[in-house]
């Protein structure tokens, strides 16, 4: 009972912090209520009973991936410039209450501990079980995206090098 | 560390990739030599990649007949496979062929090209020969990836950036679907192997009327119909096709589509044959939605690459006839088809090459006035390919076509198969006119600009000998595509 309050909670918190991030004018906002989705995300994933699909859902997105954003928007100078931030205290409200929404929810989380009243043993995997699917039976998954990765690269190297038009050399 | 685990990797059976395996080598070979060549000499890529597409080949057609399975059941590399990895090699043979002339006029004769267009093709044969969705999913993403950067070769021109990001932004979210489509499948039955989905279904028949089964289908089918180019999902393709270089377009419109046409039959036969009649009436829709969208517009089109573009959506209908047919004939008339087409489209564009100026120009109806007096050698050729891809005899279109036909007949598609031929007697317009161009206006201009390259020249032929071949003597080549399918 309480477990589905929790996730229409969390689902509904996901969906508006992912409106919200698409409706912002600041890319840097926009982050944050990514950010927010993502934690949301990884709560539901530990409400079904699978915490390491939560950890690393904390870790890759909300850790690594959204840094990466961060930084090239640095990078960019996105940010609508000329223009000084004003200090508006109502764009605190929604990001304030998707905090308190995210929060309360692992609060709740921990105390009731879901994976112990058996709502999701079926997903639950450990990192060793995980591991062994991925080398024994996703093998093949495993090779060819290290390949992508190279062919992915080689495209990234061409497509960013500089403009310096090699021409034929012999006409 | 007590516990540690060793991974005994069972069922490896390199054999059953073993083609794509020869292909990224020397693609990654190849980059490893470009390092070391002076910059605008590409003629050794060009060798190199040339001998890796034959070695690859013979590797392949060793493995006809002689099934192998492998990575547990994560690969098959069957009659099926084979018979399209033959397909993605000829059309990247044919690419390579007329691509070196054509960069160097356009000021980019630059080695990435060559590696680019083997992975690409690398990642067809793992679309093609995958049992399991994550192996489809993967080779798709491997040649998506390879494809975009492609369609963008021409960095320092704004059509082909238009092209490669139009492409790349389209196309990453058509393989949201795609994956959409995947995890609810994978949610329904708990397997991503194709066979165990279909056998699980099979005994769960209260699934197969599951919203979720149904929903995953759709997703699917949209993924794999927006690499095809099928309305309603073909908006890309025009704006791509006309800004891609020209032996990248008629590479995209060749290897890629067939890839995309062997993941999705493979995963409607081997996961979804309980819900043939659903898929079926489905696909009937969006056939002669592709067929008629494709033939009506490319009518008014004036700039002919863009109007191929046209033209490759309605071929995508044709094919997907077959699909709806869903019986042997229809099946292998697919297979029989990808590979006509091949040879029709690939050489059609290369004549495309040649009489267009750099800088894409004279690309349009009036550029080809005259050309069949001029020039009557590239006339008589392309008048071979327009001939098929009107589905006239003597030609490979009719035979193809005519097997789709036949099969969606067959299969008590009759009204189907009417459409179709009407769809063909339309496309007579446009292609046709082409010809009018070419041989009943006055020439504007001398060619004198036409050089014929013993490179191009040979694509040229061996289309032409393609075409002819398989419009005189199908039989042979339809009975191997007979005993390609399932």
């Amino acid at each position: 009972m309480i477990a589905s309050v929790v996730f229409y909670l969390l689902a509904a918190a996901t969906l508006a912090a992912t409106l919200l991030c698409i409706t912002r004018t600041s890319p840097v906002h926009a982050v944050i209520y990514l950010v927010h989705a993502f934690f949301d995300l990884a709560l539901i994933f530990y409400l079904f009973g699978a915490p390491l699909v939560a950890a690393w859902e904390m870790i890759i997105y909300a850790g690594a991936i959204m840094v990466l954003f961060l930084f090239i928007i640095m990078m960019l100078e996105l940010a609508p410039g000329g223009k000084p931030l004003t200090v508006d205290r109502r764009r605190w409200i929604p990001v304030l209450l998707l905090s308190l929404v995210t929060l309360g929810c692992t609060v709740l989380l921990i105390v009731l501990d879901p994976a112990a009243a058996g709502s999701g043993a079926a997903f639950h995997a450990s990192p060793r079980e995980f591991g062994t699917a991925l080398f024994d039976r996703y093998a093949l998954a495993v090779q060819v995206v290290s390949f992508q990765l190279l062919f992915a690269a080689v495209g990234a190297y061409y497509v960013g090098k500089g403009e310096p038009r090699a021409r034929g050399d012999n006409p | 560390m007590e516990n540690l685990v060793q991974i005994a990797l069972q069922n490896v059976n390199l054999a059953a990739i073993m083609p794509s395996l020869v292909l990224v080598c020397f693609g990654m070979g190849l980059l490893l030599i470009n390092v070391f060549l002076p910059r605008g000499t590409t003629r050794p890529a060009v060798w190199i990649s040339l001998v890796g597409i034959v070695v690859t080949a013979v590797v392949t057609v060793q493995g006809w007949g002689n099934p192998q399975y492998g990575f547990s059941d994560a690969v098959a590399l069957d009659n099926f496979a084979t018979f399209f990895n033959v397909t993605f090699l000829l059309a990247a043979a044919l690419t390579i062929l007329m691509s070196d002339d054509y960069l160097r006029r356009e000021g980019y004769a630059v080695n990435e090209y060559y590696p680019l267009i083997l992975f690409t093709t690398a990642g067809a044969m793992w679309m093609a020969s995958g049992t399991d969705m994550m192996t489809i999913f993967l080779g798709l993403e491997v040649m998506s990836i390879s494809l975009y950067v492609l369609a963008g070769f021409f960095r320092g021109q704004s059509a082909s950036n238009e092209a490669g990001l139009k492409y790349f932004l389209l196309g990453a979210f058509s393989t949201g679907f795609l994956l959409y489509g995947m995890a609810l499948i994978y949610g329904v039955t708990g397997s991503t192997r194709l066979t165990e989905i279909g056998a699980y279904l099979n005994s769960h028949s209260s699934l197969l009327a599951n919203p979720m089964t149904l929903a995953g289908l759709v997703l699917l089918s949209i993924g794999f119909l927006f690499k095809l180019g099928a309305a309603p999902f073909h908006m890309w393709t025009p704006d791509v096709y006309q800004g891609a270089p020209t032996p990248v377009t008629a590479f995209m419109s060749a290897g890629p589509k067939a890839a995309a046409f062997a993941a999705f039959l493979r995963t409607l036969e081997y996961c979804f044959f309980g819900l043939k009649p659903e898929w079926s009436a489905m696909l009937w829709v969006l056939a002669v939605l592709t067929m008629t969208v494709g033939n009506v517009i490319a009518i008014s089109q004036t700039n002919i690459k863009r109007m191929l573009a046209y033209s490759s959506i309605s071929h995508a209908g044709y094919a997907l006839v077959g699909l709806v047919a869903a019986n042997e004939i229809g099946y292998s008339g697919v297979l029989f088809y990808m590979l006509a087409y091949t040879f029709m489209n690939i050489g059609a564009f290369a004549v495309l090459i040649l009489v267009g100026k750099q800088g894409e120009e004279n690309l349009t109806l009036e550029g080809f006035a005259g050309l069949g007096y001029k020039r009557p050698l590239l006339g008589v050729a392309m008048s071979v390919f327009l001939f098929a891809l009107m589905g006239l005899p003597p030609t490979a279109g009719f035979a193809g076509k005519f097997y789709i036909f036949a099969g969606a007949v067959k299969a008590g598609y009759i009204w189907l198969a009417i459409i179709g031929v009407l769809n063909s007697a339309v496309s007579l317009y446009y292609y046709l006119r082409v010809m009018v161009y070419m041989y009943f206006r006055d020439p504007t201009e001398d060619y004198a600009w036409i050089s014929l390259p013993v490179s191009v020249l040979a694509t040229i032929i061996l289309a032409v000998i393609g075409c002819l071949y398989l419009g005189i003597l199908p039989n042979e080549v339809m009975a191997m595509a007979k005993t390609a399918i399932f």
